[in-house]
Order: C-alpha cells, then structure tokens, then sequence
C-alpha cells in the first residue's frame, strides 16, 4: 500500500508545488524518468516474484536515474548526447517491455 | 594436463549478444541475489528501509509530474517561437519588396539618364532603338499585351506524395515549352523569368528568383495569341503537363488573355556597359 500511496503523494505533490527544475539539468529529466519507470517495473516483477527487497529497491532506482543522467550528460560533453540518449531510451525501452509482459503474465496468466 | 579449447560451433545469434543479454536478465540481478541470501521471513518485515522505500516512491511520483508539466510549459513557448519565426519571415519580404520596388525606381532612373547622355544624333538613335528592342526580351523592361495563361496546381487529393504535387522540374517544363512555342515574355505568379531566373525547390516550396510560391501557380506568357495555345499543346511541355493532368490528377488549365501585364525582372542588374565611339 506504501509504494502506490507514496507515488500518488509525489505526483500530487509535483503537481501542486510545480517546482522548476534548474535549466541545466532540464534535459536529462526525460531520461531520468525512463530510468525511474524501468526500475519500477523492475520492482514490481520482483515482487510478484518473490524476491523483492525494498534496499535494492531504493538503490537501484537511484543509481537507475543518475546512470541514466550521467551517462547523458556525458554524451552532451562529448557531443554524442541525442545518440546515448537514444541507445539508453532503446535499452530501458526493451527492459519495461520485457517487465510488464512478464508482470501481464503473472497478473492475468495471459 | 591442459585440454586445447576447441571453439565450438558459434551461436547463431552470437551478434545479438547484447539485446540478448537485455531481454534475459530485465530485472536487477541484486534481487534475486539478496533474496537467495536472506531468510524470506526477513524480507516481510523490512523496518528501517520503509521510509526509504516511500521516500524514493515520493520522489519518483514528483519526478513524472515535474517532467508532464515541464512539457506541458514548453509548448507555448515553441507555438510562441514559432509565431514570432513567421513574423520575421514576413517582415523580411515585405522588405524585399520594397528594395524590389527602390530597384524598379533606379531602373527608370537609369533609363533617363541614358537616353539623356544618348543626345540625338543617328548613332545614338540606332542604340536606343536597339536598346528597346532587345529590353523587353530579357526581361529588362515590363511588358504588356495579349497572351496565355496556365494555371497549374497539386492534385486536390494530395498527401504526402511527392508524385502528385507540382514539383520545381514541373515548371520547368512549363517555362521552357512557353518559350519554345514563341512566347516572349513569361512570369510565374508574378515574378518574371529571365536567362537568369533560377526555377528551384527549396524544401516544401518551389522558388523562382529565391522567392519561394504558393500555389496555385500562375504561368502568364505574353506572345501571339492565336499561336501560342496550340504550339504550347503540341510542345513536349504539352505532352508533359497532360500527362500530370490525367494520371496525377493535377490542374492544368490554359486561357488566352487579352492583355496581360509583366513586370521586369528585378534580378538583371548591369554587369558590363562602356561607352559608344563616336
């Protein structure tokens, strides 16, 4: 009940506070969200596995987004930041997919 | 005793290493691994890590919002950017018009001013009488008399095929098959053709002189007009445009003009001039 009551709270939050992200760090925001939503799913799975434990949880969701940020950010520095933001959206594109089909099977046996 | 590596048979899909890799292990190996190491009954009554675990789910949930409404902000802005661009492009021609119209002025200017330094002797007579002839023919001098005039456009049901709409070689044709039946002076929606006129696409646009068209097109040729017509639909061009006409669905319509009126073509400037011996 925690984690949904936790990321209804942030997006509520998020909403009414509307912090502004510094400028510099705008374009690494969309990257950090995939990296977040992956590891989520990846949580997710884990735990209708049976193997979820909630500190590997919260470090890989952080080390997630700021690898994914870092890696991005990078990128920028050596002029190669669309192409790395492209393979790191492919990459943890293919694993949310490969989570929530494996969560669909475990959820509606389909 | 060492066993010499024979390297098996290699693995069909041994280029694929990697999206392997990514479709086997989608979850963070760690889970399981610390799962092995710990006792289930432990992992149900996780303490201290809780409030971590709402926390990061707090700041996720912010992270998705912050990220819906910075989009969100960002579109005014880009429709705003997008405006002003149009805007500017705008000003740009209407300022090209007037330097067109300035060009236009000085032009008269010049033609005063030599038939002024001309005088009136028979020499003098015999190069304005030149210089009247050929003016018009190279576009130096606006034109006025009768005509034909074409109107061609995209095929009505165009998408995004190429094939049917009016492309920059299209005009082309058109043009030159207007000169071949004897026209002597033709302009496409206004600006004038020359020897110089350059006939392009530019991105979505045809241009003639570097000013970009909208459509429908307007081809206006001042020549014979009891000619003029039939040499055209007899031309190649003719052949060409009926084709796109009937198999593309384009428009392609021609009418004779009684009077048609055909500015000078901006783009000729004096390259090269000396004066007569006398």
């Amino acid at each position: 009940m925690i984690p949904l009551i936790g990321l209804a709270l942030g997006i509520v939050l998020g909403l009414l506070l509307q912090p502004t992200l510094p400028l510099g760090l705008q374009p690494y925001l969309p990257i950090a969200i995939v990296a977040a939503l992956d590891a989520l799913f990846g949580a997710f799975r884990a735990y209708l596995e049976g193997t979820f434990t909630d500190r590997v949880f919260v470090v890989s969701f952080v080390s997630n987004v700021l690898i994914a940020a870092l890696i991005v950010w990078v990128g920028d520095q050596i002029g190669v930041g669309s192409q790395l933001s492209t393979g790191v959206v492919v990459v943890l594109g293919i694993r949310i997919f490969t989570n929530v089909a494996a969560i669909r099977r475990v959820l509606f046996h389909a | 005793m060492s066993v010499p590596r024979v390297p098996g048979p290699r693995r069909v899909d041994a280029s694929m290493d990697l999206l392997n890799q990514i479709l086997r292990a989608p979850v963070d190996p760690d889970y399981a691994r610390v799962a092995a190491r710990v006792a289930p009954a432990d992992r149900r009554r996780p303490r201290g890590h809780q409030w971590w675990l709402a926390l990061v789910l707090v700041l996720a949930g912010t992270l998705f919002a912050v990220g819906a409404l910075q989009t969100d902000r960002a579109r005014p802005v880009q429709a705003n950017e997008r405006t002003e661009l149009i805007a500017r492009i705008q000003a740009a021609e209407a300022e090209q018009d007037d330097v067109r119209g300035q060009v236009q002025d000085l032009d008269a200017q010049i033609g005063r001013l030599r038939s002024g330094a001309l005088g009136s002797d028979d020499a003098s007579r015999a190069l304005e009488a030149q210089i009247d002839e050929v003016g018009p023919a190279v576009g130096l001098a606006p034109v006025t008399g009768p005509g034909v005039v074409v109107v061609v456009d995209d095929a009505p049901s165009t998408g995004d095929d190429a094939r049917d709409q009016v492309l920059d070689l299209d005009l082309q044709v058109l043009a030159n098959g207007l000169w071949t039946s004897g026209a002597e002076a033709v302009s496409i929606n206004g600006h004038r053709l020359s020897a110089l006129t350059a006939i392009r696409g530019a991105g979505d646009a045809i241009t003639v002189d570097y000013r970009s068209l909208t459509r429908p097109y307007r081809v206006e040729a001042i020549g014979d007009p009891r000619t003029l017509q039939a040499r055209l639909a007899e031309s190649a061009a003719g052949a060409w445009w009926n084709d796109l006409a009937q198999n593309r669905d384009m428009t392609y319509q021609t009418s004779d003009a009684s009077r048609l009126v055909l500015d000078s073509d901006p783009g000729i400037t004096l390259r090269y001039a000396r004066t007569p011996d006398r």
